[in-house]
């Protein structure tokens, strides 16, 4: 029997209907659960279930002793597919079926016809019915795949040209989902490496992280169809449980790097690739602080952002050219170097370090006694503990020069473990998808 | 008259396997029913009270709290330990 809160009712119904048990026994208690006293615990239990609106605790003896017939015992299986075509009566019918059935970001598409979804097809080799891979809106839901047709049909939907259609295949063949039902609303990052960014025209450029560039528009927008239409949806309540949603979903926050103004090597090398190579690296991302300049105090004010932030989810430096060149100056000669210097310096006591979701994501580790982690939870509660690892800590050069900005974003890619595609690298070839 | 025809934005749903259930008990006295705790926070205390309210109510009940391993993953260890020693599990709370 399983137990959840009443807000995910229809999330719920709808998992074990797919998992194949429908009848499955649930119970439900009110919301919210974290933080909540003993006291209103006890009172969960003694109190009623919401959804069923009788007593937990009879809800509890009823479902575990009432006789089940047989045929809910054995469960229910069936086929589903999805038809090739939507049919309506016309356009403005379209557009608001499309509304209905949830395809869209609720802003405008461009409606999916043979002739451009053709046309789409154009900027791959990979033939339309060669399978790219699967995705899910989070652990523990069923993953759906999808071809090549299936990602033009998305990459038509936002807008997006034929020639960025490799950029978006790669993104759809990664695993990560610009849809992520996660109850904490993340958002994603799109970072685009190599000579494509060029071919496309994408900007790393002034206002690069916004929205003044078509290529960097639609590829996003299109990372967020895509996810949400392949992966069986993305529906509060039912495939999407952000308690407040994350407006970064419109457009991920793509980008390109800009490699050229960079005195470091480009983010992609991290991952293995060379200079000539094209990638895409997705990050799931929660929000961003904001500086400028390393001023006088640049030492503190760093240690002071990186403090603030979640610790265990890593984070992502985007840097202005003039900002990075800074950090040269000061002797970083290396993105390596500066992840360093923030993992050796940005540290907060043990108690807060645990003081955190944190703790539900890596106990497994500490429970198999996997260092560092192992270490910091048996540390004393005031010892300082590095809020990220190394390798959770991401440099990416991007702006324009017009002032030495920089902003430090909440997240990094997603850790190995939970990949959906195991052992893929976080960066995605872009050229496998030309 | 024809109708207006755009290709699906949908991906390819996985068939459904129907899954059986265990059949239900003939009651719970004497029974032994292991609440999981799978992680997410504030889990463990709302199995604590659940515990503490079977031993105030309903003793004859034995009850035992354990930990799922990862919230995100199921944790076949635990499982075979509930199959082998258990009547029935109560595990939450997903959230």
């Amino acid at each position: 029997m399983g137990v959840h809160l009443n807000v995910f009712a229809h999330l719920v119904r709808n998992t074990v209907k797919t998992h194949g048990m429908p009848s499955a026994r649930q119970v439900f208690v009110p919301t919210p659960l974290m933080n909540s006293s003993p006291a209103v615990l006890r009172g969960y239990v003694e109190g009623d279930d919401p959804v069923h609106e009788r007593p937990f605790m009879v809800e509890v003896f009823d479902q575990l002793t009432r006789p089940v017939p047989d045929d809910e015992l054995r469960g229910e299986g069936w086929d589903r597919s999805t038809p090739r075509y939507v049919e309506a009566d016309g356009e403005e019918e379209m557009h608001a079926l499309f509304q209905v059935h949830r395809y869209t970001d609720f802003l405008p598409v461009v409606l999916p016809t043979e002739e451009r979804v053709e046309r789409m097809l154009a900027g791959t080799s990979h033939p339309p019915d060669e399978m790219v891979g699967k995705l899910r809106p989070t652990i523990g839901m069923e993953h759906w795949h999808f071809d090549v047709e299936r990602v033009a049909v998305n990459a038509v939907m936002a807008g997006a040209a034929p020639e960025y259609f490799p950029v978006i295949l790669a993104l759809a063949s990664s695993g990560d989902t610009g849809r992520q039902s996660s109850m904490s609303s993340m958002g994603n990052m799109v970072v685009v490496n190599g000579p494509i960014r060029h071919e496309i025209g994408m900007n790393s450029g002034i206002g690069a992280l916004g929205p003044y560039n078509h290529a960097n528009s639609t590829i996003g927008r299109a990372f967020g169809l895509l996810s949400q239409n392949l992966q069986g949806g993305s529906v509060p309540g039912e495939t999407y449980a952000g308690s407040q949603g994350c407006n970064f979903s419109y457009n991920c926050i793509t980008y390109a790097e800009n490699e050229e103004a960079s005195p470091w090597e480009p983010y992609h090398l991290k991952y293995g690739y060379s200079v000539d190579e094209s990638t895409v690296t997705v990050s799931y991302i929660w929000g961003n602080v904001w500086a400028e300049y390393l001023r006088t105090f640049w030492e503190e004010k760093l240690v002071a952002m990186i403090s603030g932030l979640e610790p265990g989810m890593g984070c992502t430096l985007v840097l202005d050219p003039i900002v990075a060149r800074e950090f040269v100056e000061k002797g970083f000669d290396t993105k390596e170097k500066l992840a360093r210097w923030i993992h050796e310096n940005a540290k907060i006591p043990q108690r807060r370090y645990w003081d955190h979701v944190m703790l539900n994501l890596i106990h497994e580790e500490v429970e198999s006694g996997v260092e560092p982690f192992a270490s910091y939870w048996n540390a004393p509660p005031d010892e300082l503990i590095p809020v990220f690892e190394p390798d959770r800590i991401n440099v990416v050069v991007a702006g324009g020069e017009t002032n030495g900005h920089f902003s430090i974003f909440m997240g990094s890619p997603m850790r190995a473990k939970f990949r959906t595609n195991a052992g893929q690298k976080a960066a995605v070839s872009i050229d496998a998808w030309r | 008259m024809a109708k207006f025809r755009v290709l699906n934005p949908e991906g390819y749903p996985p068939k459904v396997n129907a899954r059986g259930m265990a059949p239900s008990l003939d009651g719970l006295d004497g029974k032994r029913l292991f609440l999981v705790d799978v992680g997410f926070a504030n889990s463990d205390n709302f199995m604590a009270q659940l515990r503490g309210w079977f031993e105030e109510h309903r003793p004859s009940i034995r009850t035992e709290v354990v930990r799922w391993r990862n919230q995100h993953i199921p944790d076949p260890e635990l499982c075979e330990r509930i199959r082998a020693d258990g009547d029935a599990a109560i595990i939450g709370v997903g959230t």
